[in-house]
């Protein structure tokens, strides 16, 4: 597996030299590419810097006329950004902590233990994928309520602390660790819990890293749940906080894009730094 | 065997949605209110900028009743729906909600809200089509918090001489003036999400309705009615199809429009969007009169009280605070929220602005979409229909067919 990792790094640092003597045109379409990806983006940016009359102006500007951080106080004053930040960031992070070691697990028992009805119970993890959220958000709310878990982070937490995504990958990631490893560790003497910690866990950290990323991401993003869950505003993560801006008539998009902006912040913070680890799990996942 | 696993977890899916409240609580008997004594935390829930306000507002509530605090949690439009609806299946609603008027008979049929105390306000008090939202099955529930309707807004300065429509016709003849005096198009015609709210005033001015007897009438001789007149604007090129999303409202500002009908929240947006100035350059008159009148719709929130709360007599005290003309003029000021309450628009805040003077008029003739469970569902429908209609796809007689063959299998509810 580690080794897996280290081609991968080689591979990047060699081919761009080659692929550009190539081809040029490629190099163009995928300019041309990034540009069509990057540009809204881009736009959301400067946007957050301009007057709200200015944003919606017809035709548009790219560059702010009038630069102004108005939208960025007028969100900071209007809203308690700061418990919305702490909120979303303590949320992800025990969701993170909770698929990592969860998922792990039971991808562990489906890959090398074996018991009655395995691919059953593996079938059924995954027919949850099929389902959408939406519609078991209802009785899933009614569980959480009479769980006494209204308005508490546990409820916002609990129906994600195990994914059915993370646990196929994590199944798909162990299942090719030899089984020469694991079987030598059990012949002396080691326990499954033994096995889990200290041989299948640590050869698993490209997954691991990539699976905390998705976690995160989704987390940080997820709407619908927190908003349904969380009944007072000391409790609204940041897109919940975020949405009580967006009004039936009159949406203040200044304020609204100032935000999400402040929302992506962290996530792109994020992807710098474990990148690598976002592609590796792209492939990894889409390979097998 | 995966097929019944399958079974099964469909079968404890089943039973879980079924654990919430029974349905169908029409047979309700409203309860007496002790407010005199009334004390302890009403929780409060509210959408949108209503919901960013409330909270400080309701202070002045609280100094007047020592020993009663209202929390109020904001909830953004988007998510309010589904929030409610959850916290009724889950049994874990706050004292009070706000809303939106159009969700009353949805609600209410879930049986989680509690009709209003008789004697407690006076339904004459409130304009008659806004007391008509909270009215299922001729119980009443909740109080009409705040109103908006539609009206007629042109750019003065493009209408020259002429003088605001009074009928149908002279809409038309109005829209051709705005034209040749400078308007690309006359008159903005939405047809889009929420394009029912343009054609039910038309409907209601033909002397139709949506619902007569508990069903659906939507493909009726004044339907029709209502529909070509609405059409004849995109087919006279007075009102035009083509426009992105969005360009709206600063085409109007640009004067490339010259009217359009919209809710009151748009004197306030209209003078930030055209900046410095514009207020002068536009205004407000009520409908046109259609062949039965001129009634408008009326839209807004309630405020309602969920059963069984332990301070529903301090919850019934703060409501029947909110619709007190003084702080139904107060909060209007605060929230540029209309009053319900016939009598607040006597106070000064409501009676500066001419513009907003003429919607105080037109809520006296403006009807609400009908309260039952299904609105929203068929409101979509008629949006779907509509927008292929305003495209020029199929006729009128076809689009009220189609919503009304669509209306009857959704039903209403009952």
């Amino acid at each position: 597996m580690k080794r897996r990792a280290s081609s991968f790094k080689a591979d990047s640092g060699r081919e761009p030299r080659s692929a550009f003597g190539r081809s040029r045109l490629a190099y163009a379409l995928l300019t041309a590419g990034l540009l069509v990806v990057v540009f809204p983006f881009v736009w959301t940016m400067l946007a957050s810097f301009k007057p709200e009359g200015e944003i919606r102006q017809n035709p548009p500007t790219l560059l702010p006329a009038e630069w102004t951080t108005s939208n960025y106080t007028g969100l900071f004053e209007r809203m308690n950004m700061g418990t919305a930040f702490l909120n979303s960031a303590i949320v992800a992070i025990a969701l993170v902590v909770a698929n990592l070691l969860l998922c792990s697990m039971v991808g562990y028992a489906f890959a090398k233990l074996r018991f009655r009805f395995r691919n059953t119970l593996f079938g059924l993890v995954m027919v949850q994928m099929m389902v959408p959220a939406i519609v078991v958000m209802v009785p899933q709310f009614v569980l959480i309520a009479k769980l006494g878990l209204v308005n508490t982070f546990l409820g916002i937490v609990l129906p994600f602390i195990v994914a059915p995504l993370g646990i196929f990958m994590m199944r798909q990631f162990i299942a090719d660790i030899p089984d020469e490893l694991i079987q030598a560790a059990r012949v002396d003497g080691a326990r499954e819990f033994r096995i889990f910690f200290s041989i299948v866990l640590p050869l698993c950290r490209p997954a691991l890293a990539t699976l905390g990323l998705i976690t995160f991401m989704t987390s940080w993003n997820n709407f619908l749940w927190p908003a349904v869950v969380a009944q007072s505003e000391d409790m609204y993560t940041l897109p919940v906080a975020l949405a009580i801006f967006s009004n039936a008539q009159a949406t203040q998009y200044g304020l609204l894009i100032a935000g999400a902006v402040v929302v992506v912040a962290p996530i792109l913070l994020l992807f710098l730094f474990l990148q690598r680890y976002f592609v590796q799990g792209i492939a990894s996942t889409g390979l097998k | 065997m995966k097929k019944k696993y399958a079974m099964g977890l469909l079968a404890v899916a089943l039973a879980a949605t079924a654990c919430g409240r029974d349905s169908g609580g029409t047979a309700d008997e409203a309860q007496a209110v002790d407010t005199a004594k009334a004390s302890g935390t009403v929780t409060v829930w509210a959408m949108g900028t209503e919901g960013e306000k409330l909270d400080a507002f309701a202070q002045r509530f609280e100094q007047a009743n020592p020993g009663i605090t209202v929390n109020v949690t904001a909830l953004g439009w988007d998510v309010a729906h589904d929030k409610i609806t959850a916290a009724i299946a889950g049994n874990a609603t706050p004292d009070v909600s706000m809303i939106g008027n159009t969700w009353m008979g949805e609600m209410v049929k879930t049986g989680a809200i509690e009709p209003t105390p008789s004697g407690l306000v006076d339904q004459n008090a409130f304009f008659p089509g806004a007391w008509g939202t909270g009215v299922i099955d001729g119980a009443a529930y909740g109080i009409p918090w705040y109103v908006e309707t539609r009206a007629f807004y042109y750019r003065t300065d493009l209408a020259k001489d002429a003088k605001a429509p009074a009928t149908w016709d002279e809409v038309t003849a109005f829209a051709k003036t705005l034209k040749d005096n400078g308007a690309d198009l006359g008159v903005e015609q939405n047809f889009r999400i929420g394009s029912w709210q343009e054609v039910a005033p038309l409907l209601y001015q033909a002397g139709g309705d949506f619902q007569a007897d508990g069903k659906w009438t939507l493909d009726t001789p004044e339907m029709l009615q209502a529909l070509e007149h609405w059409g004849s604007f995109f087919k006279d090129g007075l009102s035009v199809t083509t426009q992105p999303n969005g360009a709206f409202p600063q085409t109007f500002v640009k004067g490339r429009v010259g009217a359009f009908y919209s809710g009151p929240w748009m004197i306030t947006s209209m003078e930030q969007e055209g900046g410095a100035g514009f207020k002068d350059k536009f205004t407000v008159a009520p409908y046109p009169k259609g062949p039965a009148g001129g009634t408008s719709l009326v839209g807004g929130s309630n405020m309602v009280v969920f059963k069984d709360k332990p301070n529903r007599d301090a919850a019934w005290k703060f409501l029947t605070w909110l619709t007190d003309p003084k702080v139904q003029a107060e909060w209007y000021t605060t929230a540029s929220a209309l009053p319900s309450v016939e009598a607040a628009w006597q106070e000064p805040a409501l009676t500066a602005d001419e513009r907003v003077r003429v919607f105080g008029e037109q809520l006296k003739d403006a009807k609400a979409a009908p309260p039952v469970p299904t609105w929203e569902q068929v409101a979509k429908v008629m949006e779907a229909e509509l927008e292929k209609y305003a495209l020029g796809k199929q006729d009128s007689a076809t689009t009220a067919k189609r919503m009304q063959e669509q209306a009857e299998q959704i039903g209403t509810g009952a």
